[in-house]
C-alpha cells in the first residue's frame, strides 16, 4: 500500500516536471508545419495562378487604386502565396470535397460607401466565403457589417482598432487576427518603461480616424500603466494622405519630444518620415507600420537608424532558429527576383515583417478551415473560437471566446545599420538591406503584459447570448 | 379612354414589377435598386430647384448629408427612436439647415448662388470631419440600431432584412416622388416656373419671388434629406465622403442634365442611366468618374435636352413623319 503511494507521487511529480517543461506552444490545438509545405518554386505572383470553379473563395477588400494601391498588393502577395501552397499541397477537404483555394481582389478605394458595395457584391454574387481585410479601421467596420448580415467570415488581418470588436460594433462572424492598437500601444510604452527605461518625453503623431486616436489612446493607457514617470509632449492628428507634415513636425520640434510615438501607415508613413528627415529632425520614431523598405531605402542607413518598430512577427534574437523556419523563408525568397512590377520591389524581398504576419494569419485560417472540414460559418466559428495555433516562429496565437481578439506576444525591433543586422538576420547575407537600416537586436513581449483589452459590456452580452 | 387605360395598366405593371423585383433578381440587386431610387429622389428634389427655378446649386450635398446625419445621431442617441420618426428627424434638420440659409440663398442668383453653395456644402464637409465627436469625424457613424417598422399591435417589419427594407426603402421613395410630382402641379408649381423664366414679370403679378424662392429652398432641401435619411438607414452608416462630398454635390447635377433639364421624371431617367452605367464599369476599372464625365459631354454637345428630350425629340419627329 505503501509502495503504491509513493510510485503514485512520483508519476505525479514526473508529470507536473514534464508540464512545466513543455513550452506554451505545445499547448497549441494545431501549428504552422512548414515540412507540410507545397513545392513553391512555381510561386509567382505577378503571374498568379488562380483557380475557378468550386473553390474556397477569399476576397481581400482592400484599396488597390489610388493612394493607398500599395497597400493591397502587400495583401495580395500574402494572401495569394499561401492559397498557392495550399493549392499546391491539392486544396482543403471541406464538406466533403477537396477545394482549392482562389483569392479575389476587391477594390474598396478607400472609400466608405464603395467598401459596404464591393462587400455586398463579393458576398451576393461572387459567394465568397471569407471577407479579409482591411486598411483602414472604418472600412473594416463597414465590412464586418456586411459579414454580420450575410452570415460570412470576415477576417481583420489589417485593420488594428480595439473599438471594431467592442460591444457596439462586435459581430460574432468576424475574427480580428491582426494586433490590436490597444497591444501595440501597451507594448510599445512597456518597452521604454520597463525595458529601454531612457527617453522620457513622447510626442503622438497619428491619423485622424478611428485607428489613429485608438492607437494613440492605447499608448496613453500603457504609460499610465507601465510608464508613469513618461511626459507626454505634444499630441497631434492629422488628415489621411496627408502631403505635407512640415505644420506638424515644427511642432514635433518646439515641444523637445525625445520620441515621436505614430501608427501611420503608407503613404503617410513614408510621407512622414521622408519629411523629418529632410527637416532635420532626427528623433527615433516609435512605430507599427514604417518598415515598408523602399522608402527606407530612400531616407538612407542614417535616417532610418534608431527607429523603433513594433511587430506582431518575430523572434527573441536570431530570426531562424531551425530547418523548418529557413524552408518557409526560401519558399518566398527563392522565388522573389523572378517576380515582376509591383512586386519586383524591395517590400516583397523577404515575405517576413508585416507580410509574415499577413502570411501567418492566412494560414491561421486556412487552418482553420481544413480543421473545421466545412466553409460552413458556423463551424468555423465553433473551431476558431478559443483556438490556439502555433506559428513558424513558435508564437502561439489564441483566439479569445468572447471577444474574438488574438492573445499574443509581440516584437520590439530596432532598426540599425547593415553590418549589425546579423544579430537578427543569420543566415546569409547576414543583412536585410544593405542601403537602410533595419532589424537587428529584437525583444519579446510577453503576451500577459500586452493582452488586448476587453470591452466588458460585451462579456455581459455575450454570456447572456 | 384608350389611353387612360393603358395608362393605369402600365402603372399596375410597374407595381408588380416592383414587388417581384426583388425575387426576380435577388438581394444584390434590389440594394442596388435601392441606391438607384435614393438618388432618384435626390436629384429629383434638386430638380426643383434647377429646372423648375433655374438655380444651379454646386452644394446640395449639405441637405442630403444632413438629412443622412439627423438620422444616423437620432438612432445614436435616443435609445428605442422609432423608424417613422429617425426619417423626420433627417427631414426636418436637412429643412432647418435650408430656412437658415434661404434669407441669404433667395437674394442671389445665377453664379453667386451656385458658388455660395459650394462654399457651405465645404464648410459643412470640414465641420463634419472636425466635429468627430458628434459627427465620427472620417469614420461617420455607423453601426446604429435600425428600428423595425411597426404599427404597434398590428404589423412589425424587421428592417435589418434586406428585402423588408427594399419594399419600405420603395414606399418611402415613391411617396416623396409623388408628392413632388403633385407640388409641381399646383398653382404653386406653376408660379415656381415662372420665377425661372421672368421673375420680375412675377414680381409685377404680385408675386413675392423671395418667398416664392424660399419655399421652394426649403421644400427641395427636406426631399433631398428625406434621400440622405433613406441613405444612411440603408448603408447604417454615413460619413462626411458620402454624405457632404463635393462629387456627392455634382451627382443630382449629373442627373439631371443626363436625363432631362427642366422634366420632372428626367433626373429618375439620370439615376437610372448612370446607375446601369456604375454597375457596369466597375466591373471592369474604378475609374466611374471619368465614364460619367464622358457621357456628361457627350451629352451636353450632343443631346442638350438630355434622355427625356431626346426621346421626346425622335417620337416627336417620327410622328410628324407618320403625319406626312
Amino acid at each position: 500500500m505503501k509502495g503504491k503511494k509513493w510510485l503514485l507521487s512520483i508519476v505525479v511529480v514526473v508529470c507536473c516536471i514534464a508540464l512545466l517543461g513543455l513550452s506554451p506552444a505545445m499547448g497549441a490545438k494545431s501549428k504552422f508545419d512548414p515540412s507540410k509545405m507545397g513545392d513553391m518554386s512555381d510561386l509567382d505572383l505577378s503571374n498568379p495562378v488562380i483557380p475557378t470553379g468550386d473553390t474556397i473563395k477569399i476576397a481581400i477588400v482592400a484599396s488597390f487604386s489610388g493612394p493607398a494601391a500599395a497597400v493591397g498588393d502587400i495583401y495580395f502577395a500574402s494572401v495569394q502565396s499561401v492559397a498557392h501552397d495550399y493549392n499546391k499541397r491539392g486544396g482543403i477537404l471541406v464538406d466533403g470535397k477537396k477545394k482549392l483555394v482562389q483569392v479575389i481582389k476587391a477594390n474598396h478605394e478607400s472609400k466608405v460607401p464603395i467598401a459596404k458595395k464591393v462587400s455586398e457584391r463579393m458576398v451576393l454574387q461572387e459567394k465568397v466565403d471569407v471577407l479579409w481585410g482591411t486598411n483602414g479601421s472604418h472600412l473594416m467596420k463597414v465590412i464586418n457589417q456586411v459579414a454580420d448580415k450575410y452570415k460570412t467570415i470576415a477576417v481583420s488581418a489589417a485593420a488594428v482598432s480595439d473599438e471594431l470588436y467592442d460591444a457596439q460594433n462586435f459581430s460574432r462572424y468576424s475574427f480580428m487576427t491582426s494586433i490590436s492598437t490597444s497591444q501595440v500601444g501597451r507594448g510599445m510604452a512597456y518597452y521604454y518603461g520597463q525595458v529601454r527605461k531612457k527617453e522620457t518625453k513622447f510626442y503622438i503623431l497619428c491619423q485622424d480616424y478611428l485607428f489613429g486616436h485608438s492607437i494613440a489612446g492605447g499608448f496613453k493607457a500603457g504609460l499610465k500603466e507601465y510608464y508613469p514617470d513618461a511626459e507626454l509632449v505634444g499630441e497631434d492628428y492629422h488628415k489621411l494622405f496627408l502631403t505635407d507634415f512640415a505644420p506638424y513636425l515644427t511642432k514635433v520640434k518646439a515641444a523637445g519630444a525625445e520620441v515621436v510615438y505614430t501608427g501611420d501607415w503608407i503613404p503617410d508613413a513614408a510621407n512622414l518620415l521622408v519629411q523629418a528627415r529632410q527637416m532635420g529632425l532626427d528623433l527615433p520614431f516609435a512605430n507599427l507600420f514604417i518598415n515598408n523598405p523602399p522608402f527606407l531605402q530612400q531616407v538612407g542607413i542614417e535616417g532610418t537608424d534608431g527607429l523603433v518598430h513594433i511587430g506582431q512577427i518575430g523572434s527573441d534574437g536570431k530570426a531562424f532558429k531551425t530547418e523548418g523556419q529557413i524552408k518557409y523563408y526560401k519558399a518566398w525568397n527563392d522565388q522573389y527576383p523572378k517576380w515582376k512590377k509591383p512586386f519586383d520591389t524591395t517590400t516583397y524581398e523577404h515575405g517576413t515583417g508585416t507580410i509574415g504576419a499577413y502570411r501567418m494569419q492566412t494560414y491561421w485560417l486556412l487552418d482553420v478551415i481544413e480543421r473545421a472540414g466545412s466553409t460552413d460559418p458556423e463551424k468555423i466559428i465553433k473551431v476558431w473560437e478559443n483556438d490556439t495555433w502555433e506559428d513558424v516562429n513558435g508564437t502561439v496565437y489564441k483566439m479569445r471566446g468572447i471577444d474574438h481578439k488574438t492573445e499574443r506576444d509581440l516584437f520590439i525591433e530596432l532598426y540599425v545599420p547593415p553590418e549589425q543586422q546579423k544579430e537578427s538576420m543569420n543566415i546569409e547575407p547576414y543583412y536585410w538591406f544593405k542601403d537602410c537600416s533595419n532589424t537587428g537586436p529584437s525583444y519579446k513581449l510577453p503576451a500577459d503584459k500586452v493582452t488586448p483589452v476587453m470591452d466588458p459590456k460585451l462579456k455581459d452580452i455575450r454570456k447572456g447570448s | 379612354m384608350m389611353n387612360k387605360m393603358l395608362k393605369w395598366i402600365l402603372w399596375l405593371a410597374g407595381f408588380v414589377f416592383l414587388i417581384l423585383y426583388p425575387k426576380l433578381f435577388g438581394i444584390y440587386y434590389s440594394n442596388v435598386f435601392v441606391t438607384f431610387a435614393i438618388f432618384a429622389l435626390y436629384a429629383t428634389s434638386y430638380n426643383l430647384l434647377l429646372g423648375y427655378t433655374g438655380l444651379l446649386s454646386f452644394g446640395h450635398a449639405m441637405f442630403f448629408g444632413t438629412g443622412a446625419y439627423g438620422t444616423a445621431l437620432a438612432l445614436t442617441h435616443i435609445s428605442g427612436f422609432p423608424l417613422i420618426p429617425a426619417l423626420l428627424a433627417g427631414a426636418l434638420a436637412a429643412a432647418i439647415l435650408a430656412l437658415i440659409l434661404c434669407p441669404i440663398m433667395v437674394r442671389v442668383g445665377g453664379t453667386a448662388f451656385a458658388m455660395l453653395h459650394l462654399a457651405f456644402g465645404g464648410l459643412m464637409y470640414v465641420l463634419a470631419l472636425k466635429l468627430r465627436h458628434i459627427t465620427g469625424g472620417e469614420d461617420g457613424i455607423g453601426g446604429f440600431d435600425i428600428p423595425p417598422f411597426s404599427i404597434p399591435g398590428i404589423v412589425s417589419f424587421d428592417m435589418t432584412d434586406p428585402l423588408q427594407f427594399f419594399y419600405f426603402a420603395m414606399v418611402v421613395l415613391i411617396g416623396s416622388i409623388w408628392i413632388l410630382w403633385f407640388f409641381t402641379k399646383t398653382p404653386f408649381g406653376q408660379i415656381m416656373i415662372a420665377v425661372r423664366d421672368n421673375a420680375k414679370r412675377v414680381d409685377y403679378l404680385g408675386f413675392r419671388v423671395p418667398q416664392t424662392k424660399a419655399v421652394i429652398y426649403v421644400f427641395s432641401g427636406a426631399f433631398c434629406g428625406v434621400a440622405g435619411a433613406v441613405y444612411a438607414l440603408f448603408q447604417n452608416l454615413i460619413s462626411a465622403e458620402d454624405g457632404f462630398h463635393v462629387m456627392t454635390s455634382f451627382a443630382p447635377i449629373m442627373l439631371t442634365m443626363v436625363g432631362g433639364i427642366g422634366s420632372f421624371f428626367g433626373p429618375i431617367f439620370g439615376s437610372a442611366i448612370f446607375g446601369i452605367l456604375e454597375e457596369l464599369t466597375t466591373r471592369y476599372t474604378e475609374r466611374v468618374e471619368l465614364v460619367f464625365g464622358l457621357v456628361l459631354i457627350f451629352v451636353i454637345m450632343f443631346a442638350p435636352m438630355g434622355f427625356v428630350g431626346t426621346v421626346k425629340m425622335i417620337k416627336e419627329k417620327w410622328f410628324t413623319r407618320q403625319g406626312v
